[in-house]
This record gives structure tokens, C-alpha cells and sequence, in this order.
């Protein structure tokens, strides 16, 4: 039978995988027959994740994203240990929610660093020759935040917009290695997130009912996240460059 | 940190005037005290104090005493 998304043997870096998207992404490549590099901060949390993977040949690379001057090592040394890689899903991410008056230089860098400085160079230093297969696919996990307005994420969704404007711009650099770029723009997933705006706001609770009424379709599962990435890592999305692609179960309609 | 500096503290944190607050102060009574200024307890809380406060012990706090117990 034919499979559109068809991963056998390519070779994916996830990093971020110890955790929600990251995690399920990982799970959901395996099974498309990815080898899959698991990466993040926690070891012993990637230990978990790897134990969910299907098949063999899979491995775990401690990679802290804050140490953006470390970066260039950890992609050096997955290279020599995996060979030259297929994919990269960048999915290390903080949600941090802070009042403008909270939005400090120093509060606005932890969360950059995370989410958008982490993930430029990882990008730049797997775009170096050797480092990289023929067709790369490299999806970033962004967020229907990049596009809109919310109370306390002045911070998190300019670190969103950042990661989707510098996708268009390194879709087009890239372009003439081969190399294709997207991001992925969840609207409120079942991760550890939404467990912590349930605690803080309630499921009965207005903000959650108003949520519910805009984002139509329900609250997103990892595993919908996880098959639109999984989408754009195949060749059969060869076509798609530079895009945002919303995963956000009507969010952005309303 | 005496009790005066930790009630100016989240004076600021509030964006309240200096002088505003007491322990005996009921929080339903202070119109600033809205779902952002919560959120800024958190932030405050875990930056000064390395305390995660959960949404239940911030709807636990009925006056700025109940702040104050759990700053330390």
C-alpha cells in the first residue's frame, strides 16, 4: 500500500522530545519507521520517551538550547555519531506567561533563548555542508500566539512571530541546498501547559469556555500536532517551503 | 525582609502607591487585584522567593496577610 508519509530509515533530530509535542512528535516519526534522535535538557526524561519508540536504531542526546554557544558541539558530535541528518523538529519551548510589568530584558531573553535564539542555531549549524542530506525538512513548533494578542505573552508571541518571519527568510537561503523550512502553529494542546491553565483558571471557568467557543474543533491532542509535522518532514511535502501551517482547530478562523 | 518591605513589594508588584496596603487588607476590596496582578504574584513569588504558587493557593488569599505568610 502506499504511504504518503513515509519516514523509513531518515534520519530526525527532535529536539524538545522529553516532553508534550516534542515527546509525541518523536513517538509519532518512529512509527513512520524515522530513526530518531531524541534531544533535550533532562536525560532521564528522554530515557522515558525512547522507551515509546517503535523500532530500532534510535538514540538520546542531552542538548541544553539556553547554551546557544554549546550548540555547534551537540550538532557536531549527533553528526559524527547518526551521519549526516534528514530532519529537524525544533519543539524546546517556554510558555511563560508575565504581566508587561513582569516583561523584564532579562525574562524577555530566557524566554528568546528558548524559543527562538535555541532554535536559529540549530538551524544554522545543521545548514553547514556535511551536516545535512540531499531534501532536509526542518519544521520549528511555533504557535497561533505569533498572530495573536493575549494578556501576559507579549514576550511568548513575539517569540513565535520571530521564529515564523525568520522561517520565511531561511526558507529562501536555503532554498538552492535543497533544504526546506516550516513551522507548525498549535492553538491550546493536552500538554502539561493546559494542565497549568487549568489550574490557574479552571475548566468551568470563563476563560476556558470562551476558549473552547473560538478553538471549535476542542483542545488539540499531541498526536495532531505531531502528524502535521510529520506531514512536512516527507517528501510528500516537498512543495512546501517558508509556510506557517496552523494546526489550531479553527482558532485562527474566528 | 521585614513585613513593611514585603507589603511594598507587592505594592509595586501591583502597581499600587506606597502606603496602600496593610496586612489586614481584603484583597476582594482592592480593585487591582484582577487575573493579571495574580499572575504577577506568581512571577514575583517565584523570582524573590523561589515559590511556585499554584491557582489554588492564590484563591486561598483573602487578605494580604495570606500573601505575606507564604513570603518567606
Amino acid at each position: 500500500m502506499y504511504n504518503l508519509v513515509d519516514l523509513t530509515d531518515k534520519k530526525i533530530l527532535v529536539v524538545g522530545a522529553s516532553s508534550g509535542i516534542g515527546k509525541q512528535t518523536a513517538v509519532t516519526l518512529s512509527r513512520l519507521g524515522a530513526k530518531v534522535i531524541l534531544a533535550a535538557r533532562r536525560e532521564d526524561k528522554l530515557m522515558e520517551t525512547l522507551a515509546l519508540l517503535e523500532g530500532e536504531g534510535h538514540s538520546v542526546k542531552r542538548f541544553d538550547v539556553q547554551d546557544t554557544d554549546g550548540i555547534e558541539k551537540v550538532v557536531n558530535d549527533i553528526v559524527a555519531e547518526s551521519g549526516a541528518l534528514d530532519g529537524m523538529v525544533y519543539s524546546a519551548g517556554l510558555g511563560t506567561a508575565l504581566p508587561l510589568q513582569q516583561t523584564k530584558p532579562e525574562k524577555i531573553n530566557q524566554v528568546f533563548d528558548v524559543n527562538f535564539f535555541g532554535f536559529i542555531e540549530t538551524v544554522r549549524q545543521l545548514c553547514r555542508r556535511g551536516r545535512f542530506n540531499p531534501g532536509m525538512r526542518i519544521v520549528g513548533i511555533s504557535s497561533v500566539a505569533s498572530i495573536r494578542g493575549d494578556k501576559s505573552k507579549t514576550a511568548y508571541s513575539a517569540s513565535k512571530s520571530a521564529m515564523d518571519s525568520a522561517v520565511r527568510c531561511i526558507a529562501r537561503e536555503v532554498a538552492d541546498k535543497g533544504i526546506c523550512i516550516n513551522s507548525v502553529a498549535p492553538s491550546m494542546t493536552a500538554t502539561e501547559l493546559y494542565t497549568h491553565y487549568l489550574d490557574k483558571y479552571g475548566e468551568d471557568s470563563e476563560t476556558n469556555k470562551d476558549l473552547l467557543k473560538r478553538q471549535y474543533l476542542g483542545i488539540a491532542e499531541t498526536s495532531d500536532i505531531a502528524n502535521a509535522v510529520a506531514f512536512l518532514l516527507s517528501p510528500a511535502a516537498r512543495f512546501i517551503t517558508g509556510i506557517t501551517l496552523p494546526v489550531d482547530g479553527g482558532l485562527t478562523t474566528c | 525582609m521585614t513585613e513593611k518591605e514585603k507589603i511594598a513589594l507587592i505594592e509595586e508588584t501591583l502597581d499600587l502607591d506606597e502606603g496602600t496596603l496593610t496586612a489586614d487588607t481584603v484583597l476582594d476590596d482592592v480593585d487591582e487585584y484582577d487575573s493579571m496582578a495574580k499572575l504577577s504574584l506568581i512571577v514575583m513569588m517565584d523570582d524573590e522567593f523561589g515559590k511556585k504558587l499554584t491557582g489554588d493557593v492564590i484563591k486561598g488569599f483573602k487578605t494580604v496577610g495570606d500573601i505575606l505568610a507564604v513570603m518567606e
